[in-house]
């Protein structure tokens, strides 16, 4: 879901997602750099993400990656279901301090 | 699917990943080196963070392919490579597969053509045949589930149960096109059966009920597209055509669907006609609307929601009135009150008939079956025979495969990878035995009877044949790479690497179980050969009854090349006349109905001698000409044979006379002197005897070899000779003969096609070829099945005799003789052969009763031939034996000790 959600914000690379990941969760969710091309690939594999080759800002060429419409899908629905239990979790923790 | 194609294109996969993670180390290390650290720093720190590049590649590939099919492709290439070091061994497997698999293949395709194959109508499944149980009390010409044509148009207004009925009868006319005259095979059906059966045209239109409205006003045909295509050249402006039908123009109207070829797989039609045109289609024949004449088929599709046993529920209460109101009309003939009885208890059959109707399905269906049933027993065989193989193999491969347990292979890693070796042969063997099976079913079609047009069944395999072999072959592989993929490792792995030359007894004891099992096959095999075998001599020792060489026939039907019956029969005794005075002829006769074509004209008899009795099964009848039983050979038991003036319609004192034959005698007469009984044609009281018995003939088949029913002639009158089949017995070679008689119908009538034209030897064998057929095919399933065991039993003795060297030299040291050395292999052999054979001899004798019908002479259980087959297979078997077992009697004791 973070990979979806960084790629959300547009077209990149391999190396570019690990350095998203780091910033924007470096204190909170500590990501293995090397199990993120399996994952990556995985998601190419579903079909929610595209994957093509285009010069980098470094001008080499770089694999870079985007989101499909199915994967805009699932990230929506992701989400949508993340909200939902984090609301109820939410709602469970004023409950109990009533 | 996706998995399929990552694999395919996995080079530029992997060349696409290298590159990925290429880039993300260079810029990781650019990255630490900007903030200050030294190359080799960075590099390390870079390398450190992404935990090792190939255990990432690992995981991605995993993605593209599961673990378990990537370790399979693997599996598959070592195999392939350790394959190519052993190319004897893998060249036995794979011809082993190939023999089982192509075998199985090309009995299944003619399984699936002529038994299984749905009509390519439009929901076949709905389709059913309707047919009379009970005493219809009617004539009935044709073959099977015959039908009247007005209870088809009746069937049709039952429309609460059904959607539609057709009605068909196959019947063979004259058919001219553009100066060709040939009898082609025609389809006469009602004007429902296209659009009941759902089949669209080709080109222009099919026949509809208008087309069958009044008798003989609609000459209309529709043509096969094969006929078309192939005798046509597909012209486009056939479409309006005249061709003649028995001389009689009828109007080309459409072309049928490709695919479509009539109801029955056995007899292709090439064009269909409306039944109401059935006078000129069938010559004389005037009967389509009497209800008490059964010439055809009736097929029906069922409503939808309907099923079988509903429609006949339904049906039943209308048929009982029609019974009713049937026996009531004024034509109904006068039977007795049993008859009427039966008559009325009648019910209408009816069965699913996907597949049609077909003759050829009835005759063939049963010896397919048995034929597939004995493929599969091949197939089983020589999984058994691989199986065995793979086990010498792995015995042989025991320390490698020890080697790799020790390494830390888990075993059933390595029992997948001897499962791949053994699925990998299979498939090739599968694949050489497909591209075999067109031959072997072309083999096949050529046993089949002459009258199954050659286009009427293929032997080219579709894709759902090729799949079905595929899935055969991927059974066989399985099968056969089972049980050698459980024995890997059973035994204790230290004691095996720590031996030193080959190994302990490892799958010895399964080896025997395997060769057991096959030698249990083999006889089952080998008894079945036997009985066929059996079967063909004792029809061929019995014969016809008659002097078969130098006796020729060939048949002719002016009546179907427009001739009327007064000029059909003076070309027919202007031609019989001409062939008689031909100098190749020694004699010739006429008979209405030809021999041993597998029909018969046959009906009740009243037997009039001392008292009227009725026979109990109807009587084999046929008319022919004086000279017909001295041109046979048949010999004159008793009396007379016919005379030229018992021809005459008005002979002298209006006698007309019959011969009867000894069967006929023996069953109806005994006791009483034949000559002056009297007999007449049917079974009803109003029956008149009307036919004096002059003469018995000695016996001699009708339809076939088997028939043994009881016979009776009459005499061929000069004016109802309007055709028949000429028996000729030749002075010299057959070919002139057949030339002189070619050439005196062609001068009596270039239009007049001769048909059936051949020696009485040739009939004789296409009279037999399902007999031919069964005892050839398995007689070559039994000697492959015998050499099979053959190699499986000396394979086996030599394994045990190699292994028990050392004993054996111990023993001749000891002083045993030799002979107690052979002995003690040989007694190994006879063991498994007297189980094979004690598992073999229940099995065959309940397999015995779905091949009893197509014996001849002789039982399933047989006690002689189940001994001869034993006996074979024994012998045969034991002289396999006995080479390893002379082997171990000449041991020279010392270099057997000084071995290890």
């Amino acid at each position: 879901m973070l990979i979806l959600q960084i790629l959300s914000l547009g077209a990149n690379h391999g190396y570019g997602i690990a350095q998203r990941l780091e910033q924007v969760s470096r204190s909170v969710v500590q990501v293995n750099q090397g199990s993120l091309y399996p994952a990556l690939h995985r998601l190419e594999q579903k079909g929610w993400l595209r994957a093509e080759w285009k010069d980098s800002e470094t001008g080499r060429e770089a694999k870079f990656y985007s989101l499909t419409r199915t994967g805009q899908k699932q990230l929506a629905l992701e989400k949508e279901s993340w909200e939902r239990l984090a609301g109820a979790v939410e709602w469970i923790f004023q409950e109990g301090s009533r | 699917m996706r998995s399929l194609f990552n694999w395919l294109r996995r080079r530029n996969l992997e060349r696409g990943l290298d590159r990925e993670l290429q880039y993300h180390f260079d810029r990781r290390v650019a990255d630490f080196m900007a903030e200050g650290l030294t190359e080799a720093e960075a590099r390390r720190r870079a390398t450190f963070e992404l935990g090792g590049i190939p255990q990432i590649q690992e995981e991605v590939r995993d993605v593209w392919l599961t673990r378990w099919a990537r370790d399979f492709v693997h599996d598959i290439r070592i195999s392939a490579r350790t394959l190519r070091h052993s190319p004897s061994f893998a060249i036995t497997v794979i011809l082993s597969f190939a023999l089982g698999i192509g075998a199985t293949t090309a009995i299944y395709s003619l399984v699936d053509q002529v038994i299984l194959h749905a009509l390519p109508v439009r929901e076949p499944e709905r389709l059913v045949l309707v047919d009379w149980k009970g005493d219809p009390v009617a004539n009935g010409f044709g073959s099977w589930n015959l039908m009247s044509y007005p209870l088809c148009l009746d069937l049709q207004k039952q429309d609460r149960v059904l959607e539609g009925a057709l009605c068909r009868a196959l019947t063979t006319v004259n058919l001219s096109t553009g100066g060709e005259h040939r009898p082609e095979s025609a389809e006469l059906v009602s004007g429902s059966y296209f659009p009941v059966l759902g089949v669209r045209p080709a080109l222009g239109r099919l026949l509809t009920p208008d087309d069958d409205r009044t008798a003989g006003a609609s000459p209309v045909v529709v043509l096969s597209y094969d006929f078309w295509q192939n005798r046509m050249s597909g012209a486009s402006d056939v479409i309006g055509r005249k061709v003649l039908v028995n001389q009689f123009p009828m109007t080309v109207v459409g072309v049928a669907a490709p695919a479509f070829r009539g109801l029955d797989v056995g007899e292709v039609p090439v064009l269909w006609i409306p039944a109401s045109m059935s006078v000129q289609a069938i010559p004389g024949f005037k009967s389509m609307l009497d209800r008490r004449t059964r010439w055809m088929q009736i097929l029906a599709r069922l409503k939808p929601g309907v099923d079988i046993e509903q429609a006949r529920a339904m049906l039943q209460p209308w048929f009982k009135a029609l019974l009713d109101e049937d026996m009531r009309r004024p034509e109904f003939p006068r039977i007795t009150p049993e008859r009427r009885q039966r008559y009325l208890a009648s019910t209408l059959e009816i069965t699913a008939a996907p597949q049609g109707h077909s003759g050829l399905r009835r005759r063939w269906g049963q010896p397919l079956w048995v034929l597939l049933a004995a493929t599969a027993v091949l197939l089983a065989l020589a999984c058994l025979n691989v199986a065995g193989l793979f086990l010498a193999r792995g015995s042989a491969r025991e320390r490698e495969i020890s080697t790799r347990l020790a390494l830390g292979a888990s075993r059933s890693r390595i029992g997948r990878q001897l499962l791949s070796d053994s699925l990998l042969l299979s498939l090739a063997g599968g694949a050489l035995g497909v591209s075999l099976a067109p031959l072997a079913i072309r083999a096949l079609i050529s046993f089949l009877p002459r009258e199954v047009a050659p286009t009427a069944l293929a032997s080219s395999l579709d894709v759902r044949l090729l799949l079905i072999a595929l899935g055969i072959s991927l059974a066989a592989g399985i099968a056969a790479g089972i049980a050698p993929a459980f024995q890997t490792g059973r035994e204790s792995l230290v004691s095996s690497l720590r031996e030193r030359s080959g190994s302990g007894f490892a799958g010895i004891r399964l080896r025997k179980v395997i060769v057991t099992l096959q030698i249990a096959f083999t006889l089952v095999l080998v008894i079945g050969a036997a009985l066929f075998a059996r079967t063909l001599t004792g029809l061929l020792a019995k014969g016809p009854g008659f002097a078969t060489s130098s006796l020729i026939s060939c048949t002719i039907d002016p009546l179907r090349s427009g001739y009327s019956r007064e000029q059909a029969a003076r070309l027919t005794r202007q031609i019989r006349d001409e062939i008689r005075m031909a100098p190749e002829v020694q004699s010739a006769g006429i008979a209405r109905f030809a021999l041993l074509l597998g029909g018969s004209w046959n009906n009740p008899m009243v037997i009039v001698a001392d008292r009227r009795t009725v026979a109990e099964r109807d009587i084999n009848l046929n008319a022919v000409t004086p000279g017909f039983f001295s041109t046979l050979g048949v010999r004159l038991i008793a009396g007379r044979d016919f005379e030229e003036q018992d021809t005459q319609a008005s002979a002298p004192g209006g006698r007309k006379v019959a011969i009867v034959s000894e069967s006929f005698v023996k069953q109806y007469l005994a006791g009483v002197n034949p000559v002056g009984v009297r007999i007449g044609e049917g079974s009803g009281p109003d029956v008149k005897a009307e036919f004096e018995v002059v003469g018995v003939v000695a016996n001699f088949s009708y339809r076939g070899l088997r028939d043994d029913r009881e016979q009776a002639f009459f005499p061929l009158l000069e004016n109802k000779n309007e055709g028949g089949t000429f028996y000729v017995r030749v002075r010299e070679n057959p070919e002139p003969a057949f030339a002189r008689i070619r050439e005196i119908v062609h001068r009596a009538d270039p239009a007049l096609p001769i048909t059936e034209m051949r020696t009485l030897d040739d009939q004789l064998n296409r009279s037999l070829n399902t007999e031919r057929m069964l005892a050839t095919l398995s007689s070559a399933f039994g000697t492959l099945a015998l050499l099979l065991s053959m190699v499986g039993l000396y394979g086996v003795m030599s394994f045990v005799v190699s292994q028990r060297r050392r004993e054996i030299g111990i023993r001749l040291a000891l002083g045993s003789s030799r002979g107690a050395a052979l002995r003690l292999i040989l007694r190994d052999a006879l063991f498994m052969i007297a189980s094979g054979t004690a598992i073999a001899l229940p099995v065959t004798v309940a397999l015995g009763r779905i091949v009893e019908a197509q014996l001849f002479g002789v039982k399933p259980a047989d006690p002689g031939t189940l001994a001869l087959a034993a006996l074979l297979l024994t012998s045969a078997t034991l002289c396999a034996a006995l080479i390893p077992a002379c082997r171990a009697a000449t041991i020279d004791p010392a270099s057997a000790l000084r071995v290890d």
